[in-house]
This record gives C-alpha cells, sequence and structure tokens, in this order.
C-alpha cells in the first residue's frame, strides 16, 4: 500500500481497559515491525499482559483500535485471535493436564482423517518433530500432568511457534528455564524472526532482552512511556524508564532506632534449593519482603502460619524457639502467640463479603474462643474500631462486599487490630485501593509499629515497599539476597540487585 | 493390549480413570456367580442379563457425556419416564419415534443453555427440569399404561441373527458413543474442557479456541438423547407409557460411570469403564436375586461398593 510495504505487521493504539473501578492499561501504543524480536517491560503491574491478553482475545479492550496488515482487528475470543495469526504462551500454565502433549498440541485446530477423527498418527508425528526441534525428548502420548514444570513451559512454546501464527506472544517465557533452555529457546526464535514474523517478548532479564530483541516497548503504571531500537539503550537507561516517577508524599515518618528483635529466622529455607537466609524483625519495625514478583516473598510470609511448608531453620518469636507452625493450626497457634497472618486477597482468603462490617471485624476475636462459647455481638470493639479506622459505612450491619476496596482492607486490618496482636504478617497491605486509603492504611500500620508492634509486609508496588517500610529485605530466588534501609532505597536499586544476583544465579 | 490393560489400573498413563478395577470385579462376580449358582451361566439368565442391563447402560453412557464436561444431568430419569409416556400416547409410530427424540434433544438444549447461559449449577438446572418434566410426564400419563408401537416391542424383544435384540441395542449405543467420544475432534473438545474445569482453568480450554459452551451444551443434548434411546428400549420391554419408570435411573447412571473410574470433577474417564459399571450393578442385581437377598440389602450393597471404589481413587495423582 505505502511503498508496497506496511511498516508495521500490528498496530495497537489507544489501547484503554478498566476491571471494574481500577484502570490497568490507558491510552497504550504498540506497533510490531515484521520480522523483528518487540520487548515489553515494565514493572509488575504496569499492563504488559493485561495488553497482551487484550491482543490474544482474552480480554476485551474498552477503547483504542488493533490493526493488522493494516486491517482493523475485532477480537471478542481467544477464537478470533487465534485464527487472525496471533499465537500466546501465557505466563501461567495454561495446558490441560488430562490430554497428551500431542492433544494439546493440536487441540482447537486438529487435523481431521476422513471419517472426521482427529488424525491421530500426524498430530502425533508432528508434535514429535516440533519437540524435536526444542531438542526435547518427549513421548508425543505423554498426559501433560506427568510434565516438570519445565517442560510443560517448554511444551508452551512449541505450542505457540506450532500454531504457525504471523505473532507469537511469550510472556515470560523462560520463568521455569535454565540458561541451556533459553538458548535452545533463543534459536527457535531467531528461526521465526528470519521467516518475518513478529514475537513479542516479555521479561524482567535484562541480559535476555539485549540478546534477543531488536526494540523495547516500556509501560508504566498502565501508560505507554517509550518505544526504543535495543541497540539505541542501556539497561541503566531502561531501569530508569520503567521506574522513573517521584515519590508520592503520601508515607509517615520512619520509626526511630530499633533494638528489641520480635520475630527471627535462622538458616531458613523456603524451598528445597533455596540458599538458607537469616531475617530479623525488631519491635517497632515495618520490614518488607521486596523484589520482583513471585520470587518467594508469598512463600517465605506463609511459612510463618503454616500455609507453606519449611525446608529447614530456626524461629525464634520474643526471643522464644518454637517449631515451625503447621498447616492444619497454623493460624490459630500463630495467633494465640501474638502473629496475625493478614493475606493478600481480601475477598477470597480474608473477608467474608456476605457477612456484615461487624461480623467481619470481631471474627477474629471469636476465633480464639473454644467453638461453641456464645458468640457476642462486642459492639464496643465494633464501634472502636470503626472510629479508629474511619471506615465508612452505612452502619456496621451492611455486608462488607458493598464498602469500597479501601474501606474493605480497612475492615481486614481491624479484625487483627481488635485481636491485639503483636506482629502482623501482611501480604498486599493496599491492593486495588485508591490512593487516600492507601495513605490512611500506611498511617494506621505506622501507628501500629509506634504503640510496639512490628510488620512483615509484601507488595507488588515497589514505590509502596520504600516509603513504608524502615528496612528492606531483596528476595530472589526464594532467598533474602540483600538487605537495605528503606530510606535509602530506591527502585532501581531494588530491581538491580535483584537482577544482578539473577544474572549470578544463571 | 497388555499396555492397555496395565493403564486401566494406573492414573498416569492416561485419562480413562481407574478402569482396570471394575474389570477385575467383573471377572470376580462373574467366576462367583458361575461356580456358586447353576442358573447363572445359562444361556437363557445371560441374555435375560444383557436386557436387565441395557436401559441403564444407555442411560450411563449418556450421563458419561456431562460427567467429562465437569457436569452432572439429574434430568435423566425423567426424560426416560417422559419417553416412554410419549410412546404411548395414540400416534403412529413414525410420529411418536422422531418425536421422543426430537423432545429429549430440545430437554438437552434447554439443560445446557441454562447452565452456560443463565450460569445455573448444573445440578440445580437439572434437578428442576427433572421436576418439570415429570409433572408433564404425569399429566399424559398419571398412571401406567397404554400401547406401545409394535416395531418397538419387536425391536426389543425380538431376536436377530440368532441373538437377541437388547444386544445389539448395546453394540449400537456404545459404538456410537465410542465414535463421538474417541472419533471426533467433539469428543476431544469434551475432554479438554473437563480437563480444565478439573484443574480450576476454566479459560483454558475457551484459550485453545476452544467453543466451550456449544460443546456443552451438545453435552447435555447427547446425555438426553442417549436417555431417550434407554426410555424407548424400556418401553419395549414393559410395553406401556409409566410415569415412573425412569425413577432414580440418573442416580444409577451416575453411580455407573463413578464405578467405572469416571472422575466427577471431569475429564478423567471412560465409555469401557462406564460400561462395566453398569455390567457390575446388573450382574450385582442378577447374582443377588438368585441368591434371594432382599432389594433393601441389594441397595445398601450398591452405594458401600461405590464408595469403596470411588475411595481408591485419588484424584491428586492425577494432577487434577
Amino acid at each position: 500500500m505505502f511503498d508496497g510495504q506496511q511498516e508495521y505487521l500490528v498496530e495497537m493504539r489507544g489501547i484503554s481497559k478498566a476491571f471494574g473501578p481500577n484502570r490497568v492499561l490507558r491510552d497504550v501504543s504498540l506497533c510490531l515491525r515484521p520480522g523483528s524480536v518487540h520487548a515489553l517491560m515494565g514493572e509488575n503491574g504496569a499492563g504488559k499482559s493485561t495488553l497482551m491478553k487484550i491482543l490474544a482475545g482474552v480480554h476485551k479492550r474498552d477503547k483504542g483500535l488493533i490493526r493488522m496488515n493494516g486491517v482493523d482487528l475485532n477480537l471478542p475470543s481467544p477464537r478470533e485471535a487465534l485464527s487472525a495469526g496471533i499465537s500466546t504462551v501465557f505466563q501461567e500454565l495454561s495446558l490441560l493436564p488430562n490430554l497428551t502433549i500431542a492433544e494439546n498440541m493440536f487441540l482447537g485446530r486438529e487435523p481431521q482423517t476422513r471419517t472426521g477423527a482427529p488424525d491421530r498418527r500426524r498430530m502425533r508425528a508432528e508434535t514429535a518433530a516440533a519437540l524435536a526441534e526444542l531438542d526435547l525428548k518427549l513421548d508425543p502420548d505423554q498426559l501433560v500432568s506427568t510434565l516438570t514444570i519445565a517442560e510443560r513451559q517448554f511444551v508452551e512454546i512449541a505450542h505457540g511457534i506450532k500454531a504457525d501464527a504471523s505473532v507469537l506472544i511469550l510472556d515470560e517465557p523462560t520463568a521455569a528455564l535454565n540458561a541451556a533452555d533459553v538458548e535452545v529457546l533463543n534459536r527457535s526464535i531467531r528461526n521465526l524472526r528470519a521467516k518475518g514474523r513478529v514475537i513479542v517478548y516479555i521479561s524482567h532479564r535484562m541480559d535476555e532482552i539485549f540478546g534477543i530483541c531488536d526494540e523495547v516497548t516500556v509501560l508504566k503504571d498502565g501508560q505507554y512511556v517509550g518505544t526504543r531500537a535495543i541497540a539505541d539503550v542501556t539497561p541503566d537507561q531502561l531501569i530508569a524508564m520503567m521506574v522513573g516517577r517521584e515519590l508520592a508524599d503520601l508515607f509517615p515518618a520512619r520509626a526511630g532506632n530499633l533494638a528489641q528483635p520480635v520475630l527471627e529466622l535462622r538458616g531458613f529455607k523456603a524451598a528445597p534449593k533455596a540458599r538458607a537466609f537469616d531475617l530479623t524483625l525488631h519491635q517497632g519495625e515495618i520490614l518488607g519482603l521486596a523484589g520482583l514478583e513471585g520470587q518467594g516473598q508469598q512463600r517465605i510470609m506463609r511459612a510463618l502460619i503454616g500455609r507453606h511448608p519449611v525446608f529447614g531453620g530456626s524461629l525464634h518469636l520474643h526471643g522464644q524457639a518454637l517449631k515451625f507452625p503447621n498447616r492444619a493450626n497454623g493460624i490459630r497457634s500463630m495467633a494465640r502467640l501474638g502473629l496475625g497472618f493478614v493475606p493478600e486477597d481480601r475477598k477470597e482468603e480474608g473477608l467474608m463479603l456476605g457477612l456484615s462490617v461487624a461480623a467481619n471485624l470481631v471474627i477474629g476475636l471469636h476465633a480464639e474462643k473454644p467453638a461453641v462459647a456464645p458468640a457476642r455481638a462486642l459492639r464496643d470493639v465494633v464501634q472502636r474500631m470503626s472510629d479508629a479506622l474511619r471506615i465508612k459505612t452505612a452502619s456496621p450491619a451492611t455486608p462488607v462486599g458493598a464498602l469500597s476496596g479501601g474501606n474493605q482492607q480497612k475492615v481486614l486490618l481491624g479484625r487483627y487490630l481488635a485481636q491485639g496482636l503483636k506482629v502482623l504478617v501482611i501480604e498486599e497491605p493496599t491492593r486495588g485501593v485508591d490512593i487516600g486509603a492507601k495513605s490512611e492504611i500506611y498511617g494506621l500500620l505506622r501507628d501500629f509499629t509506634n504503640a510496639g508492634g512490628a510488620v512483615l509486609v509484601t507488595s507488588r508496588e515497589t514505590v509502596e515497599l520504600i516509603g513504608l517500610c524502615d528496612r528492606l529485605a531483596i528476595v530472589h530466588g526464594d532467598t533474602v539476597v540483600a538487605e537495605m534501609p528503606a530510606g535509602q532505597a530506591t527502585e532501581h536499586g531494588i530491581l538491580a540487585a535483584a537482577l544482578t544476583t539473577e544474572g549470578v544465579a544463571a | 493390549m497388555i499396555a492397555f490393560l496395565r493403564s486401566g489400573f494406573s492414573t498416569r498413563r492416561s485419562r480413562n480413570g481407574l478402569w482396570g478395577v471394575p474389570l477385575v470385579i467383573v471377572v470376580l462376580l462373574v467366576a462367583v456367580l458361575t461356580l456358586a449358582t447353576e442358573q447363572f451361566a445359562t444361556r437363557e439368565n445371560l441374555f435375560n442379563l444383557v436386557a436387565q442391563a441395557m436401559p441403564l447402560l444407555i442411560a450411563a453412557i449418556g450421563q458419561l457425556f456431562v460427567i467429562i464436561v465437569g457436569g452432572l444431568d439429574l434430568s435423566v430419569g425423567s426424560v426416560i419416564s417422559f419417553s416412554t409416556a410419549i410412546l404411548s400416547l395414540d400416534a403412529p409410530a413414525v410420529v411418536l419415534i422422531p418425536a421422543v427424540f426430537v423432545l429429549a434433544g430440545l430437554v438437552g438444549l434447554i439443560n445446557g443453555l441454562v447452565i452456560t447461559r443463565l450460569n445455573v449449577h448444573p445440578i440445580i438446572a437439572t434437578l428442576a427440569m427433572q421436576y418439570i418434566l415429570l409433572g408433564i410426564t404425569r399429566i399424559l400419563r398419571p398412571v401406567s399404561g397404554g400401547d406401545i408401537p409394535q416395531i418397538i416391542i419387536s425391536a426389543v424383544q425380538g431376536s436377530f441373527l440368532g441373538l437377541p435384540m437388547p444386544v445389539f441395542w448395546g453394540v449400537i449405543a456404545i459404538g456410537l458413543a465410542a465414535k463421538l467420544l474417541y472419533g471426533t475432534r467433539f469428543g476431544l473438545h469434551l475432554f479438554g474442557i473437563g480437563g480444565g474445569v478439573a484443574a480450576g482453568m476454566e479459560d483454558a480450554a475457551r484459550n485453545f479456541g476452544i467453543r466451550v459452551d456449544r460443546n456443552i451444551v451438545l453435552a447435555y443434548v447427547a446425555c438426553s438423547l442417549f436417555a431417550a434411546l434407554a426410555g424407548v428400549f424400556l418401553a419395549g420391554r414393559i410395553v406401556s407409557g409409566d410415569p415412573n419408570v425412569g425413577l432414580l435411573f440418573e442416580l444409577d447412571a451416575i453411580t455407573a460411570a463413578a464405578i467405572g473410574g469416571t472422575q466427577l470433577s471431569g475429564g478423567v474417564g471412560s465409555l469401557h469403564g462406564t460400561v462395566l459399571g453398569a455390567v457390575i450393578l446388573a450382574l450385582l442385581a442378577n447374582g443377588m436375586n438368585m441368591a434371594n437377598i432382599s432389594p433393601f440389602v441389594q441397595t445398601a450393597i450398591k452405594g458401600g461398593l461405590l464408595l469403596a471404589i470411588v475411595g481408591l481413587q485419588s484424584r491428586k495423582k492425577m494432577g487434577l
């Protein structure tokens, strides 16, 4: 059309997407040249995966334009995306465990014999060939449920390549792969690029980005930051593009001197092959576990209440040596010792959405008592917590599910504060909470520690950890790789600490 | 062959479920009944056994389709009664027989649409359908009665090539189901959908580009059509329309599938296992009748067997 050749194979322009009140993407653009590997970068929650799921037809865009070969695309479901030639390897594993490798490879586009049956011989042969191309020695007739995570990841990649699509989206394809596997993958990617395909590559690993990609687009907080040729940027410049935002004046003052250790972990192993580490939480302190998403922060936290197995080490609470709690009654036994666990997903794990604000607030107090003890309404406690936390609700009898995210989070927090605990282990203290409520919650947590409490916290938002915490422990590969005072930490520094150690490990 | 038999005892080799266990039970039951009684291994009794087993076998095959996608169909019993009631109406066979299958297909269609479009739980959706259809059936035929077209009676009670007709019903039903489940993309997609449901990845099959809702609806249609087939067979046996003849068939059908190694969470199960499950129930009834065991005790034994066999299966081992 123009000069006989389209400059871009795929253009996504002005893409916006919100989940409920949560605006995940705002006016984002992404343009992909044929025969190129395009990196998509950004912090956790920047909107990379959402953008790719829109291109894959999994999510519908609220606004914006998607054109492929100059033709507008409407992508109401994955089926349409696949038939348009857009193939995706999702971050979370999505193979069907009860089907064989060959069946997964061809699911939805099985070749047929003359009788209309799936042509299993052809599926088997082509699958074997595709696996061989990736140096995989697997039986195509093996059930996917019998594969290791890395094998599944490779089968997913083989599936994505096999689809013969003109656009291949790889969302963190190397998360479960070792260096040798990554090299095999890169070889396939180069082959595809030579054939004029487009590969979108999402990864946190700088070495991979600079090793295989041609261009990079950076997103931040759901917005487009920029697109650069890889040859024109340095890793430091990329990190600056990913994080460079002002720290809002949201956070309360930090604690002063910290002396008294409250919670001590020694030689702690959160995974069988992880390096052991020590970690100490002091009275009056907010300690954050920072790092890239899914590097073991949650495993470490949940091991403390028995929701995740421990593979070695010792635990001291208030100087007293404890056994690691078990899954069955870990939360109860730790609560008795003054340690409370505030789960990440308040809707699934934390609150009982259909029950009233009051019931959700006092349920922790009731849980401490014998099962047949009369459950008094404890109106004084409800009143006190509602006032202290400034929970905005029509009445204490309102179902908690009707409250805003911020108020729900306050109710959840109030439950543990009402129990008079000394140590709180908190996952994602402000997930899906607006900025005003965030600031209030930070203040509440600081009040709690100023009154002698201690908080261990994780968050996907690194800015939040830097602002809220006194000290940060950087977690990578299920172990603490560095500690730093939060006052001196930067997003750049944290990312660099995590990424550098990753380079060493690989 | 050996490898195939071994896979019946493993949850890692295939998604067929533990169908080796019911196979062993069938062999044992046949051996015990042959040795313990003289009547069992007679030609007459064995043919009678096939005829007794057939309605449940056909209904269980239908139930298998919806269990594979992680659903359940409690309206099967009513569809069976309803079919006998339709056939007992005063109209020519060329009208009645197609009408039975068209109406049953409609029932399955409604079940499927209510489940996929209105997001009603399969148990509730099909339970409601069970009541609705039972009511309609009782309006049509309040008590047992009416005449069944002669062609159906002949097709059930006659014989062909020296074999009683029920044998051919079994061959046709099993052959049809085998083609649908193992010889079409539809069957593979049903397993894929169910595997996703069982593994907590409802969107997985959709992400592969499978038309999930449409396939689920078709599974319920298949279930109702097999139930109607069972109803037509029963009508030929009892030679009348009966509003209660299908009672509890849906639960026996689920029992047969479960004994045959089919996982109610979806994605795991097999046609041969389900057939074996139905055969076990028939053998038990047949054998215990010969041994003069009270039907009440028989029912209790059926429950105990179901619990014992399903208890053997570990869902976690399957990675589901």
